[in-house]
């Protein structure tokens, strides 16, 4: 009994080989629309923990309890750090940062890889920031669930802006695939 | 010909029913904030119908994989926009400004509206695209 021969890939690594997904031409359109619909998501997730604290209000006939957490601007923080990654990482020249063209020198490659480190940096400080903020302020008070929405909604607005640049670096990448085909 | 006519009123209707379902979302609950959201929906296509010439010089205009750019830049406004236009009545309806059914009204007329666009560019950009 033997299985039937797959067709062999010899730069397989998994013994599955993952799906190919071939979205065509349109690739790069359906990467920047994705790439797009992340982007906002994660700002209007946050805004949303802004506002539902905003109209937070004390229970009517109970002014000796108030709301105990609201968002402050150390909530900001994290958005803002991601923003800012978010900026510099898509303002890098893509074809620098390969650095195998031949124009331009060395210290222009060198340069765009900084740019590039300190962008995924700012990123990750963002998302680092962001679960920090849900532990210190949300977490370890013990807040009740209401409030911890906000905590989670600053770590989700983060992923979302990190995969949204993600998803944008890929998809802005792969668009010569002609020439990916003669590199590799 | 007729089936062309018969296109444009058709997608005129859908778009009347559209506004009717954000309007009335507006004015059942006396709160004129979900007409924003028609406000969204219409600029949705703006900044792809602006960046949509830049990428396209004579040399790689008839290539439609050839994207620069300022085109990337418009769609990703683009999408940015239709997102909002969709989060925005449930960020009001879960800080309870908006009712909840004034939300899902405004919602699918929202979503009603841009695909009458969509469907509309999509209808007729292909016509234009014969005679030249």
């Amino acid at each position: 009994m033997s299985l039937p021969p797959a067709s062999y890939d010899p730069r397989r690594v998994c013994l599955n080989p993952f799906p190919d997904i071939d979205l065509g031409k349109h690739r790069r359109t359906i990467g920047v629309y994705t790439a797009g619909v992340l982007f906002a998501l994660a700002n209007w997730l946050f805004l949303d923990a802004c506002i539902v604290s905003a109209h937070a209000r004390t229970p009517w006939g109970q002014p000796d309890t108030p709301v105990p957490v609201h968002v402050t601007f150390v909530d900001w923080i994290p958005g803002i750090c991601s923003l800012l990654g978010f900026f510099v990482i898509n303002l890098i020249d893509k074809d620098r940062v390969r650095g195998e063209d031949g124009f331009g020198d060395a210290r222009a490659v060198w340069r765009a890889r900084l740019f590039l480190f300190l962008g995924f940096a700012l990123m990750a400080g963002g998302l680092a920031g962001s679960v920090t903020v849900l532990v210190l302020k949300y977490v370890i008070p013990d807040l009740a669930e209401q409030f911890k929405y906000y905590g989670y909604a600053n770590v989700a607005q983060n992923v979302a802006l990190m995969l949204s640049v993600i998803v944008l670096w890929m998809a802005q990448n792969t668009s010569s695939e002609y020439e990916y085909n003669l590199t590799l | 010909m007729a089936a062309s006519i018969r296109t444009v009123v058709f997608l005129a209707m859908v778009l009347a029913v559209g506004f009717l379902m954000i309007i009335l979302s507006c004015v059942l609950y006396l709160n004129w904030l979900p007409l924003l959201v028609a406000l969204t929906f219409v600029l949705a296509p703006l900044p792809n119908a602006l960046f949509s010439h830049c990428g396209s010089d004579e040399f790689a205009g008839s290539y439609d994989g050839a994207s620069s750019g300022p085109v990337d830049l418009g769609r990703f406004i683009t999408a940015m926009i239709v997102t909002s236009g969709f989060a925005l009545p449930i960020v009001l309806a879960h800080a309870q400004v908006i009712h909840n059914a004034a939300c899902v009204m405004s919602i699918i007329g929202g979503g009603l509206v841009y695909g009458t666009i969509l469907a509309y560019s999509a209808a007729f950009s292909q016509e234009e695209s014969e005679f030249d």
